[in-house]
């Protein structure tokens, strides 16, 4: 069975994946075979338990976070193409990528898109702001328990207003963009592996 | 004019005759000044006699010390010199400058017919080198190396050996071709050679790097090779010198080499880390000692350094590893002023050390016993150049296949430049012993030559070729807590589609360290609450203590809003003194006796230009500041009861250090304007501090908080809230009056801040973040 699945892919959906993302033979059969593997119910699609399942996953503080941006808008299951669309976020830059294309649009792991993709596992309200209480949540997921809240809301403060410019207590994408811009994110967010 | 044995001392001015030490006698013979008939139990005091010296030389006595100490001098003497000077410390390297100082002292003594000291390699290694590294070691910033290792480790490791066996092998092609002069010399004699000379320095890379402000990546790359191929250097040097006494030289010979690499570089970083942990370990327990806290850490890291000398592993690498390991421990342990107080000295030391090597370096050019070859010399010099860049260029291929971010020809041309020899080639070669290497004067020669070249050449045409090719310069920028926060946030990202990807790859090992160290390792070696302290809380309180420090050295105690009875914000003119604007509702002999307080007593802080270099020290006139302060807040402590009733303020809450800490952090009428940042002192610390954005929003809050609004439950979230109190008696003279409210923890914060030392004071020890409620 999954050799046909793996077949299957290979033959509609492979070409896509490739010319889509730029995806290299070998990475898809990698990170295929590790879809499988999480998919328990093998039915082609991964629900939000399998990636629960995953053990690192639920020690990590962002974990059911990142878990939701892989499934779009509304759904429960996500097949291997979104998967990949998702993971594409990941891959490094490469330095031939950007120069050509630029009428295309713009490739997912660009620079942009890369902060983007962080901008939204903030703004979980997608009103393309993090407000205070936004900031707040994350903040305490990454913090744990023994922090007052009091203190974590002064950390807060302080960081939206180191970060806002347009003076709406809030901080938006683009001051997001600013705020990170000595921070090489082309590096901090691509993994080796998906090169 | 006694010894303690009675017997008569030598008197200044040498002995004096017929004063010799003579058995304890009779009284009468020691006592010079007795002019008694009857001194002779045979003693020779026929003799004339000198009068008493009233003053004398005696030079021998307090030589050593005494010129060491000259020594020292005239290096800070150069360094205050330059800074005069600016012109010339623009184009020329301070490296450069020095060694022309050394140079011409070298020529002076010379001339004057004394024989110049050369820099012998004991002095150099035990005891000018050790407070480079370690300086370099403590402040490494940790996140670029540890993320650039694999780089760094291959061309510390890969290509020192490709420059040491290169070029030994060419100059012995060299050497064969080379006529006479040169045959004799063997191939293991050059090969020794060639590692002597292949290791790029890290004091002239510290030296030189430092002013030309490249960016982080280049420096660390660079700077790290530096620092690591000490293992291969030791190693190949130990290697050859023994091999050359050696008749053969057998495979098992070599194998056992390759394997004393790997005990050489692993064997240090054992010892530092063994003896970073022991230091992180004694300072849990330094929170009654607070003034030896600093001698810890110098300490511990020199005997890392000792012991692995002694062992002949690595000793720059032991020296790092102590460092990065303890240091955050320590600092979650010691106390504020320790904490200086290891930054400046480190940074004193590392100064007067460098400069001393260079100078030294001149001198011994001048002293030492030269045999000047020419084909050797200048085929040393060019085939050393070419070995570096092939081996950048072939390294950087290499390792480009494995980078995310790949280093561009720019990049590689800045690295094979930046490869600069030092003190460390020339110790080498003056440590090799004549009876095996006979050439030893030639190969000095050709190792000072290769060093003055690549510090004057390279040195002094490396920031115009930086600025032609718009490399990219290092930013000035301060971590701000978003950083922080979001760098954090990508990480735990990352981590997490590491592991939906199944892939082990960077991130996963980092947060595998991350959660160990917080499990087990912190709760050993940070003493108290601050094992349970998250990183991004330690970054923020650091963050707001230095903010608040800022506060404070620039005189920001007056400027504090202080409000009576209504809410704490007020408008505040950055420029003007705030005493000078309008204080709603505040009585006339009231203000009077506020301004006359504060006028009296505010410290007046010195302000610093602002200048960028590592050596940078700035005053910490808070310091004292703060601890009048406390005093006199001490004093009115018993009367605060009674002025509650005056004050209109809400009901007393009580809140943890930290927020009141916070709170004061957080306001942001509180904070310099920017306006006069060219006047603030500025802290280099590591992380530097942060600018003060939210001080540009001053002027837009000003219309916001004009009006006199009753004082609200949100008070506390403005701020330092400033209240006035009356003095209750004439003695009370209180330089800072802050609210009632904020009394025990603004008392907290006080305590933390100053840290007095051996003042018995109640709660004297805390560390300079108290332990959390």
């Amino acid at each position: 069975k999954m050799f046909s699945d793996t077949a299957f892919v290979r033959d509609e959906s492979q070409e896509d994946i490739t010319t889509e993302h730029s995806v290299s033979h070998s990475q898809i059969t990698r990170l295929y075979s590790r879809f499988t593997s999480l998919d328990k119910g093998e039915n082609g699609t991964l629900s939000r338990e399998d990636f629960q399942r995953i053990p690192e996953l639920a020690i990590n503080p962002l974990g059911d976070r990142i878990i939701n941006a892989f499934f779009p808008e509304g759904e429960d299951q996500v097949n291997f193409r979104g998967f990949m669309r998702t993971l594409a976020h990941f891959r490094p830059i490469e330095d031939n990528e950007k120069s050509k294309d630029q009428n295309g649009p713009e490739p997912l792991n660009s620079r942009s898109n890369k902060l983007h993709f962080a901008f939204r596992l903030y703004d979980l309200d997608k009103d393309d702001k993090i407000s205070r209480d936004e900031l707040l949540q994350v903040l305490r997921m990454m913090v744990g328990v023994n922090i007052s809240d009091e203190q974590l809301g002064s950390i807060a403060d302080r960081t939206i207003q180191e970060a806002d410019q347009d003076g709406d207590s809030a901080i938006s994408f683009a001051e997001f963009v600013k705020v990170l811009e000595k921070v090489d994110v082309e590096q901090k967010m691509s993994i080796r592996f998906l090169h | 004019m006694l010894t303690s044995e009675g017997q008569p001392a030598p008197l200044p001015g040498g002995d004096v005759p017929g004063f010799t030490p003579a058995p304890p006698a009779a009284p009468e013979e020691i006592h010079p000044l007795k002019e008694q008939p009857a001194n002779g139990s045979g003693e020779g005091h026929a003799k004339p006699r000198k009068a008493f010296p009233v003053i004398g030389i005696d030079y021998t006595h307090v030589r050593i010390p005494f010129e060491i100490s000259l020594w020292i001098l005239l290096a800070c003497l150069m360094k205050l010199g330059f800074h005069v000077i600016p012109s010339v410390s623009s184009i020329v390297p301070e490296s450069c400058l020095l060694i022309v100082v050394g140079l011409l002292v070298g020529g002076l003594i010379k001339g004057v017919g004394e024989k110049p000291p050369i820099l012998k390699s004991d002095i150099f290694f035990l005891f000018l080198l050790p407070p480079i590294i370690l300086d370099a070691g403590y402040f490494l910033p940790l996140r670029p190396f540890t993320e650039n290792l694999g780089t760094i480790l291959i061309f510390a490791v890969v290509g020192t050996l490709w420059n040491a066996f290169f070029l030994g092998g060419l100059m012995y092609a060299v050497c064969q071709l080379g006529g006479p002069g040169l045959n004799h010399i063997g191939l293991l004699a050059n090969l020794l050679f060639g590692s002597i000379i292949s290791a790029v320095d890290p004091v002239a890379v510290l030296a030189v790097f430092e002013e030309i402000h490249i960016n982080e990546l280049l420096h660390i790359l660079v700077f790290g090779e530096s620092l690591l191929n000490d293992a291969v250097t030791v190693v190949l040097y130990h290697l050859f010198e023994e091999f050359a006494s050696f008749e053969q030289v057998t495979i098992l010979d070599i194998i056992l080499g390759f394997f004393s690499f790997f005990v050489v570089s692993l064997g240090g970083v054992l010892v530092g880390v063994i003896y970073g942990v022991i230091a992180a370990f004694t300072s849990r327990f330094t929170s009654h000692i607070r003034v030896i806290e600093p001698l810890f850490v110098f300490l511990y890291s020199y005997m890392a350094y000792l012991s692995a000398e002694l062992f002949h592993l690595s000793g720059i690498m032991a020296l790092i590893a102590a460092g990065v390991v303890m240091r955050p421990y320590v600092e979650a342990n010691i106390s504020h002023k320790s904490h200086t107080t290891i930054k400046y000295f480190l940074k004193m030391w590392s100064s007067v050390s460098e400069t001393l090597i260079f100078i030294f370096l001149g001198v011994s050019t001048v002293a030492g016993h030269h045999y000047w070859n020419w084909t050797f010399v200048i085929s040393t010099l060019f085939f050393c150049l070419i070995a570096r860049v092939l081996g950048v260029l072939v390294l950087t291929w290499f390792i480009n296949k494995f980078r995310i971010v790949k280093l561009t020809p720019k990049d590689q041309f800045i690295i094979a430049y930046g490869g600069l020899r030092g003190a460390i080639a020339f110790s080498l070669g003056y440590l090799l012993d004549y009876k095996h290497f006979g050439m030893r004067d030639m190969f000095l020669t050709a190792i000072i030559t290769v060093i003055f070249f690549t510090v004057f050449v390279q040195g002094m045409t490396i920031r115009p070729l930086v600025d032609l090719l718009a490399v990219k310069k290092k930013q000035e920028t301060k971590r701000s807590i978003n950083e922080e926060i979001h760098t954090q946030f990508l990480d735990h990202l990352l981590t997490g589609i590491e592991d939906i990807c199944g892939h082990y790859g960077h991130h996963h090992w980092k947060d595998k360290l991350n959660r160990f160290n917080k499990k087990y390792v912190k709760k050993c070696l940070i003493a108290g609450e601050r094992s349970k302290e998250p990183q991004l809380i330690a970054f923020y309180h650091k963050m707001e203590m230095k903010q608040a420090i800022e506060l404070v050295e620039s005189g920001g105690i007056g400027k504090i809003p202080s409000a009576v009875s209504t809410v704490s914000i007020q408008n505040i003119n950055p420029q003007s003194l705030p005493l000078e604007r309008v204080l709603p509702a505040l009585s006339k002999d009231k203000e009077e006796e506020i301004r006359k307080i504060l006028r009296t007593n505010l410290q007046k802080t010195r302000q610093r230009l602002r200048s960028y270099n590592r050596h940078t020290l700035v005053a910490d006139p808070y310091e004292e500041a703060w601890n009048q302060m406390l005093l006199r807040r001490q004093k009115a402590r018993q009367l605060e009861q009674k002025m509650n009733n005056y004050l209109t303020v809400p009901a007393h809450r009580v809140d943890s250090p930290t927020m009141s800490r916070a709170r004061i952090g957080s306001d942001p009428l509180a904070y310099e304007p920017k306006e006069d940042s060219e006047n603030l002192p500025i802290i280099t610390i590591d992380p530097a501090s942060p600018q003060s954005p939210e001080s540009v929003d001053l002027m837009s809050e000003e219309p916001k908080g004009c009006s006199g609004l009753p004082p609200s439950p949100e008070e506390d979230e403005e701020g330092l809230v400033m209240r006035v109190k009356e003095p209750s008696s004439p003695g009370t003279d209180d330089v800072f009056t802050p609210g009632a409210s904020d009394s025990p923890s603004n008392q907290r914060m006080l305590r933390c801040l100053s840290d007095p030392g051996p003042r018995p004071e109640p709660e004297e020890g805390e560390p300079f973040i108290p332990k959390g409620q």
